[in-house]
């Protein structure tokens, strides 16, 4: 029982932060039709803005997180006019292509900015968790799955109560309509950039403690992200975040009772069966509608 | 008149830029095949790092046969289709002598068959012990293999913390697989059989399936078998946090220089077999203090063998008074106790040049010489 709880919590954990990349995800595609494969690197390239400012200029460490932040902000900004904006009234084909580019820019000019070496992010807790009955509770990945849930609601709250909210929406739906209706559309696409920025950099600075910050740490997050996004409906919020938990608990389960170098490929099952039997992922609409 | 006066100065300008050519004696190049980018990249500059401070060093000194050593150095991606490239450059270029292949065994398989077309001797660092069993001519070891390593293990672990519940962790790319199936051996012929066998690949976020099965087992000795430094980190916090207080002994990566700086107290105590140590030997203090004075960072073992194969490379070269292939490969073969900063080199007939290996301990932090386990040729 212990251990079944235990394996729940690490799976929530990582589940968690696999949501946090898909969100992102989603809202990119949501609005540009467009699979943002630098998602991951978002989160690299936060937390190490993160270790520039915590570690080496010795900033505390909310005023490093806000200089992460604020970091993310103008590199959503600038990959939604570098990457995505010259290429906007092509097929999404070669906006995807310039992403697929963008990422490994990115990742290469942090190697040249910052070099090879890993680095130790502390946690945003100074202990390192609670030890409750036999389960050990890792500190870090309260804070993930508690950051998790607060971005969901916020969320929820921005896009359904504010005006720039149901804009977004809008410009999501049909950018045509919205742009007759006097929505800006051009503004709500690089808000969804900055913000997609932002959720990818808060991913990337929570998960920096545990797995440490590495140039390639992006990568292998976003690929499960992506799965997320199918498994909970591509193009829907709550589906992206069901289907990150979904696919960290049964990752997780699937290393523990079958078999642990298959683990990435559990992820990869569930997308398999998930492409085959409901394309459209648990939330998602019928591809036909959209039609 | 004067069109004619410059001429002829010009063409003997020419003639002296020529001579001169001719007489500068051009660099002796070796090939070195390295990660600069990819999941690899800090070990990579560790390697760069040693092996050009031993050119610089036989440089100083006068250089080989007259003539300096020179590195042309060609990224690897950490991958193997990289490494098969960068060896296809750097062979495309019939001026280097000889080649620094990667120290990860699975790339070294990638080059093997392309080692053998292109006949010239390659020095790696990987340790399957099947390298060197390929009846592949040109394949030289820098490192001790992971048959020693596995012997040396076991030996410890048994007489010397007299351990005998055994619980094995490994990645599942050559280095590992071969390893486990070593060790296995290594234990069987002292009558022990592993209480867990666990495999994982490389770059996995989370270990708690892994580090809670090991708890279940009730294993009193782990032994791991990782090659990322950030695995390593991340397996020795999660150890820490379910209380697995088991006795541990681990493969290089361990007390690597990143992943003794990642994972700090996590790492305590723990055991390694390393084939690099400062302490081991005269040659690898003075190396240790070198690299330290001109790098700043403390030397580890990806630096140490690079370092020993550029110095062994130039001895070969001035022993065979030239950079002929076959000349160099006998003159590399007849290496005898030449002194390393991994140890003394003798290479035996299949092309192993290392037979001892060094066990170590993180004392917080520190890592502490504790004994060399020599084994036979």
């Amino acid at each position: 029982m212990d251990i079944l709880l235990q394996l729940t919590f690490a799976g929530i954990g990582m589940g968690s932060i696999y949501a946090l990349v898909a969100l992102g995800l989603v809202l990119i595609y949501r609005a540009t039709s467009v699979v943002n494969f630098a998602q991951g690197d978002f989160a690299m390239f936060a937390a190490f803005l993160m270790v520039l400012a915590h570690l080496h200029l010795g900033l505390p460490y909310w005023a490093s997180f806000l200089v992460a932040l604020a970091g993310m902000v103008a590199f959503g900004l600038i990959f939604n006019y570098g990457v995505y904006y010259p290429l906007r009234n092509r097929s999404y084909l070669p906006v995807l292509i310039s992403t697929l580019g963008a990422s490994i820019v990115i990742q290469n000019s942090v190697l040249a900015a910052y070099g090879p070496h890993p680095a130790n992010l502390p946690g945003a807790l100074s202990f390192q968790g609670f030890q409750v009955g036999s389960v050990f509770l890792d500190g870090q990945y309260l804070v993930i799955i508690a950051a998790t849930a607060a971005l969901v609601l916020l969320q929820h709250l921005f896009f359904e109560k504010t005006i720039v909210g149901k804009q977004l929406q809008a410009t999501s739906q049909d950018k045509e309509m919205a742009s007759l209706l006097g929505v800006p559309v051009k503004i709500m696409i690089a808000i969804t950039f900055i913000y997609s920025a932002v959720l990818g950099g808060v991913a990337g600075v929570l998960v920096g403690p545990i797995i440490y910050v590495s140039i390639g740490m992006g990568g292998a997050i976003a690929l499960k992200a992506f799965a997320a996004t199918i498994i909970g409906g591509f193009g829907d919020i709550k589906g992206a975040i069901i289907g990150g938990v979904v696919l960290g608990i049964i990752e997780t389960f699937g290393a523990a009772f079958i078999s642990v170098p298959y683990k990435d490929a559990f992820a990869f099952i569930v997308l398999f069966a998930f492409l085959m039997v409901r394309p459209q992922g648990i939330f998602g609409e019928k591809i036909a509608e959209k039609a | 008149m004067r069109y004619a006066f410059t001429t002829t100065v010009l063409s003997a300008l020419g003639a002296i830029m020529i001579v001169g050519a001719a007489h500068a004696a051009d660099p002796i190049r070796i090939g070195m095949i390295a990660p600069i980018t990819g999941g690899a990249a800090e070990s990579g500059r560790n390697q760069i790092n040693g092996a050009q401070m031993a050119a610089d060093e036989v440089n100083a000194a006068g250089g080989v046969l007259g003539r300096k050593i020179e590195l042309v150095i060609e990224d690897d991606q950490t991958t193997n289709p990289g490494a098969v490239l960068a060896f296809s450059k750097l062979t495309s270029d019939a001026n280097n002598v000889a080649f620094i292949a990667p120290v990860r065994s699975t790339q070294v398989h990638a080059i093997a068959p392309d080692v053998l077309r292109n006949g010239k001797p390659v020095l790696f660092g990987g340790t399957d012990p099947r390298l060197t069993q390929l009846n592949n001519p040109w394949f030289f070891r820098f490192r001790p293999n992971d048959a020693i390593s596995t012997k040396a293990m076991a030996e410890f672990g048994i007489k010397d913390l007299g351990k005998k519940k055994w619980a094995i962790i490994h990645t599942t790319d050559a280095f590992g697989a071969s390893n486990v199936k070593l060790l296995t051996e290594a234990l069987k012929e002292q009558g022990i059989t592993p209480t867990l066998v666990q495999g994982f690949t490389s770059n996995s976020q989370d270990f708690t399936p892994i580090v809670l099965a090991v708890k279940q087992s009730g294993a009193d000795i782990v032994a791991s078998f990782t090659v990322q430094d950030t695995d390593q980190g991340v397996l020795a916090k999660q150890f820490r946090q379910f209380g697995v207080d088991a006795a541990w002994i681990g493969s290089p990566t361990i007390v690597a220089t990143t992943t003794l700086k990642l994972a700090g107290p996590a790492l305590y105590g723990t055991y390694a077999l390393a084939d690099y140590n400062p302490d081991s030997s005269p040659e690898a203090t003075t190396f240790s203090e070198n690299y330290r004075k001109r790098f700043n960072v403390q030397a580890d073992f990806f630096s140490a063998w690079t370092y020993d194969a550029v110095k062994v490379a130039a001895v070969a070269i001035k022993n065979a008074g030239s950079t002929e292939p076959k000349a160099l490969r006998e003159a590399l073969l007849a290496i005898k106790d030449v002194p390393g900063a991994e140890g003394p080199y003798s290479f035996n007939a299949n092309g192993d040049g290392l037979h001892g290996y060094n066990v170590v301990r993180n004392q917080d932090g520190a890592i502490v010489f504790v004994k060399r386990v020599e084994t036979v040729r």
